[in-house]
Order: C-alpha cells, then sequence, then structure tokens
C-alpha cells in the first residue's frame, strides 16, 4: 500500500468516526505530487460522502447551527439570501460591522444617522427587512464597501421568494455565535410621508 | 393548509434528503415556520463535516466555514426557487464549488482588502493565511486526472470497486461482498493500487489528453 493510500484510509476513517476530519494534518504529511493527489481523493470522497446522522447535541455545539439558522431565516424571512450571504461577504472582506455600518452610512450621507444605519443593516443580515424595499443606492454603497456588485446583492435578496411572515427577532436554533444580539428594526414612522431620508432608503425601494 | 402535519425530530431524521426537502416545503407553503427549523438542522448538520472539508482543501480555514456555510444556505434555498436540483446531495456540492471558485475569483481580483482604522495592527492572523490561486488552478488539474483516471477502467466491476473502495466509505472487505462475483479483498487492493498508480502518472505527466 502507498503511503498516499495509507493516509486517505487513515483520512476515512477519522471522517466516519464523526470527528473534525480537517484534511490539513494528513495533506502536511505529504508533498508534491502525492500531495496534489491525496487532496484530489479526499475531496472525491468527501463529495460522495453520505448524509451523516443526525446528533441534536453535538449539532447545537456546531457551526452548523449558525448555518441552518441562517437558512432558516432566509427561508421564512423576507430578505432572501442575505442573512447568509452579508455576513459572509463582511467577513470575506476583513470589515467589522461597525466600521461597515460607519461607511455605509457614509457613502449615504448619513453619518449622523449611523445608529439608524446600523439598525437597518442588522435587519437585512436578519432577513426581517424585506428586499424589494431596500434601494440602489443602499446597496451600490454596500456592494462597494464588500466587494460584490448591487445587481447581484438584489439578486440574492430575492431568492427564494419570501414565504411569509418574517421570522421574530430571537426566534432561531439554541446557539447563533455569530448573530450578535441587536436592538430591533428601527422605529419608523408608519406614514411613509413622514420619513426621513434613510428610512427611504431602506424602505422605498 | 392542509395536509402539513408535523412531524418529531426523529422521524425526520429517517426520510431522505429529498423527503426532507419536501416536508420544508409543505412546511413553508403552510406557514409552519417553527415546523422548518429542525428539518433545515437535520440536513446541514448531516452535510456539514463534508462541505467544510472539501473547502478547507481550497480555502483558507478562516474563511472556509463561512464559504460552506453559504454554499449549504444556498443549496436548500434554491431548493424553493422553482429550480429543479436533483438529487440534493450533489446539487449542494456544485454549489460548494461555485462559491469557491467565486471566492478564488474575487481574490484574484482584489488580493489582499484594506485594513480599516479601527483594526489593529498585528490582527490579521486572527484571518488566517491568503488563498492560494495557483493552488485552485493544481486542484482542477489533480480533479480532472482523477475523472481521467476514472474513465480510463473498462472492467465495470472495476470502475465500481474505485467508486466503492477508493472514492467511496467501504473497507476492502466490504468492497469485496458488495462487487460479488468472486471479487477478492486481495482483488480490490490490486485494482485500487492500479488505479492510484495511473492517476500519479497523469498527475506527473502533466496532460491528461491520451
Amino acid at each position: 500500500m502507498s503511503e498516499v493510500e495509507r493516509l486517505l484510509a487513515e483520512y476515512k476513517q477519522a471522517h466516519r468516526s464523526g470527528g473534525d476530519a480537517d484534511p490539513g494534518p494528513f495533506l502536511a504529511r505529504t508533498s508534491g505530487v502525492e500531495r496534489e493527489q491525496l487532496a484530489a481523493l479526499i475531496d472525491s470522497y468527501l463529495e460522495r460522502a453520505p448524509r451523516r446522522g443526525f446528533d441534536a447535541a453535538a449539532f447545537r455545539e456546531s457551526p452548523a447551527a449558525a448555518v441552518a439558522d441562517s437558512a432558516y431565516r432566509s427561508l421564512a424571512g423576507s430578505a432572501g439570501l442575505w442573512p447568509v450571504l452579508l455576513p459572509r461577504l463582511r467577513n470575506q472582506a476583513r470589515i467589522r460591522r461597525a466600521d461597515l455600518v460607519a461607511e455605509l452610512a457614509a457613502r449615504l450621507g448619513a453619518q449622523s444617522k449611523q445608529e439608524k444605519v446600523a439598525s437597518y443593516y442588522h435587519e437585512m443580515e436578519q432577513g426581517r427587512l424585506p428586499a424589494s424595499g431596500v434601494s440602489d443606492t443602499v446597496l451600490d454603497a454596500l456592494g462597494k464597501i464588500v466587494g460584490y456588485g448591487k445587481d447581484a446583492l438584489r439578486n440574492a435578496g430575492q431568492m427564494p421568494a419570501p414565504g411569509g411572515p418574517p421570522p421574530e427577532a430571537g426566534a432561531v436554533y439554541a446557539r447563533t455565535t455569530r448573530v450578535p444580539a441587536e436592538a430591533e428594526a428601527p422605529a419608523a414612522p408608519a406614514e411613509p410621508e413622514d420619513w426621513d431620508e434613510v428610512d427611504r432608503l431602506f424602505r422605498a425601494g | 393548509m392542509a395536509g402539513f402535519e408535523e412531524l418529531p425530530e426523529h422521524h425526520l431524521t429517517a426520510l431522505s434528503d429529498g423527503q426532507l426537502i419536501d416536508y420544508l416545503r409543505r412546511a413553508r407553503e403552510a406557514g409552519r415556520h417553527d415546523a422548518m427549523k429542525p428539518a433545515i438542522g437535520v440536513l446541514v448538520y448531516g452535510y456539514w463535516d463534508s462541505l467544510v472539508n472539501r473547502a478547507r482543501l481550497k480555502l483558507p480555514p478562516a474563511d472556509a466555514e463561512d464559504v460552506a456555510g453559504e454554499a449549504a444556505a444556498s443549496a436548500i434555498a434554491s431548493a424553493f426557487d422553482g429550480k429543479s436540483v436533483g438529487e440534493f446531495r450533489s446539487w449542494l456540492h456544485t454549489i460548494l464549488s461555485r462559491r469557491i471558485a467565486d471566492y478564488l475569483e474575487s481574490r484574484k481580483r482584489k488580493p489582499r482588502t484594506r485594513q480599516l482604522p479601527s483594526e489593529h495592527e498585528g490582527e490579521e492572523e486572527v484571518w488566517g493565511d491568503e488563498p492560494s490561486v495557483e493552488f485552485e488552478g493544481e486542484a482542477l488539474f489533480a480533479r480532472d486526472c482523477l475523472r481521467q483516471a476514472h474513465a480510463e477502467i473498462e472492467d465495470p466491476r472495476h470502475r465500481r470497486v474505485i467508486d466503492l473502495y477508493v472514492r467511496g466509505p467501504h473497507s476492502a472487505a466490504e468492497t469485496a461482498d458488495l462487487v460479488g462475483d468472486g471479487m477478492t479483498e486481495a482483488n480490490v487492493h490490486q485494482i485500487s493500487s492500479r488505479f492510484q498508480k495511473r492517476f500519479k502518472e497523469l498527475l506527473e505527466g502533466g496532460n491528461t489528453s491520451e
């Protein structure tokens, strides 16, 4: 048995045993062509691996709980894939939420209403702000900050079609490590004629 | 809405992927959002380790979970978008491959994101290493070589051995039993070794064309 075959067998054993099974340490034991070979074989194996049996306790402690929560907010909310996409783009761009909000407020000319912008952005990430109401101006500004196109953001917000009343604050899984507790949706005046510019940017489309 | 019956978690875990998606659709149509949560959990948890570890093969550790998470949620959401997703597992991994490619493409365009004033010097390491676009090229080439080595196997029984033993979760003994027809554990090892050798030759040759 070659070294690659042996490492692949070890990796599969680790994966089947239900552990984390990070391929990194296994790849670190090879180099050159054999490393490429092992990586491709592990990739091929993982692509075919059957669904793991559900373990409620392990799920609650796993990052999968936060992912499932995002998927739930996408399906139950009114902002499509924003609950999934926006935090990922923010992380990928290495921008803290507070910095993103500050820059977004500045780009929208709303520095004096940064708290309101923060609340609206929070609602976007939570899937509670109807995507159809968020203006192109906001999406354009946000896209420039996180390096994503305005139209792609718009499309993500429309998919899948809204599925009914948005989820209530706190209607999430037990462990949602990536969702900080923040303020609820800003209390915008009920009548659109009473909205300020920030309300219009985030609600009037 | 009539026709939707909420199932307890232990029933959900016994459902196939397709049945879970169907259950989610019916729950959503019935406005029973709470009933969707456990079914989403079963799907995401079930594939999480495969997705995140595939992502770790190509992306910096700090970003692998984000990309895998977005792929999982996107794949589930797509099932509600009127698209035919076919086998869910296959669809899920297709979405992951696209998200990984998108990530690497965005990194190629923007190799280093600026540091904002409130980010302190020396904290960059919390985000991990920058991804290697070159590595993605190598991974794609290796994938092509693997496909070619597989396609070159003429005997369907031998191909099944590779699918069950090398690319699948089975031991050599289980594979021999599953293939049957005189297949032995020693045969499985021989077929596997020939396949790995050919795969390595293709990788070293730098050209997958015949």
